[in-house]
């Protein structure tokens, strides 16, 4: 069964064309990343599925529901079973980290504020953090810190699929690779299925089962982790080794 | 530049006028939509009453103590020529009730809350905050514009009719203790040509200007682009289009209340 269907989706801005006709399918319980150069629309193409974005054309289901034809009410319904982590976090600042990972379950499912911190605690240990930075502001954290916190709230209404936007972007090495455990903890041991997109290489080795290579607002190359490795796309190949020769242009 | 070149030049602006214009008015109408429906942030209507109301209040009584002070000793030194020093008190209260206390207040509050409030949204903008409301089900326009809206009108008359006691007070004290007026008689003087359609229709002036601040800011922040500078830029902008449209609106209002 797949919970994320994508038909050629396509998003412009003016005259400018980002996507130009993307499909994909995510099914129940994997993670499927989509990797591409800086500037390739990976973000748009995130957002457009999510629905931040309004798609030009194209068609969109999550969990069979067709979202661009939903109303606000019930697209706000079915977010509530999507978590997002973002690309630097997008905590608030103004809130305190119990009141960030408590967010949605305040607002979003009308949980009380004591119930809603006992769950951001609950969180805040899956993905490995104390409860002693409770009551900071994200601004008294590290970036590794915000990231983990941000994964936290975007777990914290318990949802069926997660959205990682770039999720180790700017973080050292060490601290991404805490970052892919608990993604492929969350996908692996809690059936969560992911959708990411990411430009990590390491990263991607770690967290997909299906992989697809965005170039030129389309997706060009579609296949499993292990084919990752072997194909022959040229596309693929430059981009896994780093190559500077090779269709893409810096 | 031939004439074809500058009919150009006007139409490219008024287009770009009748667009913002037609973005800030489907940008209320969503705020107010999503807004008027529940459920109801008041929680953000409370922190806003703060923001707004409380923090506003000191540099909006400073901005009227002097006015009315400096409004004053202006009056006196004109006045005296036609020894009409009586009429001071009746002009320093109809000008701050009427005129100087909503206008001033107003562009005061501009400067500090439609600025801090474009920055703020503005930031929360470029750092994906607002994605973050949306995904997490949480309408943004009824999170943050909405209380924004409803507390800036409603609360300005408030700070507006603060502003008008303490700019008649400022007065007053020049009045009394600087130019040697008699304290009874200069608050009789005071009193005596208020009506009360003064005070209103100053608290309508601060109704209406504390809409377009809030309204403004809100917009501003909305709009703001990557980085720094597109917020640095649309904080300027928030400012300078409050501050415009509150002295059109006051000439406007001016003209339709009396």
């Amino acid at each position: 069964m797949y919970v994320i269907e994508v038909n050629n989706l396509t998003k412009s801005f003016g005259s400018n064309k980002v996507i130009t006709g993307v499909s994909l399918k995510l099914k129940k319980g994997t993670s499927y990343v989509i990797i591409g150069g800086s500037g390739s629309g990976k973000s748009v193409l995130l957002k457009s599925i999510i629905g931040i974005l309004k798609p030009t054309s194209g068609s969109v289901k999550i969990n069979g529901n067709e979202l661009t034809n939903l109303n606000q009410k019930d697209r706000d319904k079915l977010m509530l079973k999507c978590g997002i982590l973002f690309q630097g976090g997008a905590l608030f600042d103004s809130l305190t980290v119990a009141d960030n990972i408590g967010f949605g379950l305040v607002y979003g499912f009308g949980f009380s504020k004591k119930q809603a911190r006992e769950i951001a605690i609950e969180k805040l240990h899956d993905v490995n953090l104390k409860d002693d930075v409770l009551e900071k502001y994200p601004s008294e954290l590290s970036g590794g810190m915000q990231k983990r916190v941000a994964l936290a709230r975007a777990i914290a209404t318990s949802p069926d699929i997660i959205f990682f936007d770039e999720p180790t972007t700017g973080l050292d090495p060490i601290t991404s690779g805490m970052i892919n455990e608990l993604i492929v903890k969350f996908t692996k041991e809690m059936g969560i299925s992911a959708l990411s997109i990411t430009h990590d290489i390491n990263s991607l080795k770690h967290i997909s089962d299906r992989v697809g290579l965005l170039f030129g607002g389309k997706i060009i190359w579609e296949g499993d982790n292990k084919d990752l490795w072997t194909t022959d796309n040229p596309y693929v190949k430059q981009f896994v080794t780093g190559s500077l020769v090779g269709p893409f242009t810096a | 530049m031939n004439f074809y070149d500058f009919l150009t030049v006007v139409g490219k602006v008024f287009l770009k006028f009748l667009r913002a214009t037609g973005n800030i008015a489907i940008f209320l109408f969503r705020s107010l939509l999503t807004g008027l429906t529940p459920p109801y942030y008041w929680k953000q209507i409370a922190i806003q009453t703060i923001q707004i109301g409380y923090y506003s209040l000191p540099v909006v009584g400073l901005t009227a103590l002097f006015t009315g002070m400096a409004m004053t000793l202006q009056c006196y030194d004109g006045f005296s020529n036609f020894t009409s020093e009586g009429a001071i008190p009746s002009v320093v209260m109809i000008a701050m009730t009427r005129e100087l206390g909503p206008v001033l207040a107003s562009l005061m509050v501009a400067g500090r809350l439609g600025a801090s409030m474009t920055a703020e949204i503005g930031t929360m903008k470029v750092t994906e905050q607002i994605d973050a409301l949306s995904s997490l089900s949480v309408n943004p326009y009824k999170y943050l514009v909405f209380p924004r809206i409803i507390t800036g009108t409603l609360l300005m008359p408030f700070l507006v009719f603060i502003d008008d006691i303490i700019g008649i007070l400022g007065g007053y004290l020049v009045g009394v203790y600087h130019l040697g007026f008699n304290s009874a008689n200069y608050i009789h003087n005071t009193f005596v040509s208020m009506s009360a359609w003064d005070v209103c229709s100053g608290l309508i002036k601060g109704a209406a200007f504390g809409f377009v601040i809030c309204l403004m800011g809100c917009y501003q922040g909305f709009s703001s682009t990557k980085g720094a500078e597109g917020v640095g830029r649309s904080t300027t902008n928030s400012v300078v289009s409050s501050s415009i449209i509150i002295l059109l609106l006051d000439g406007i209002l001016t003209f339709v209340l009396f």
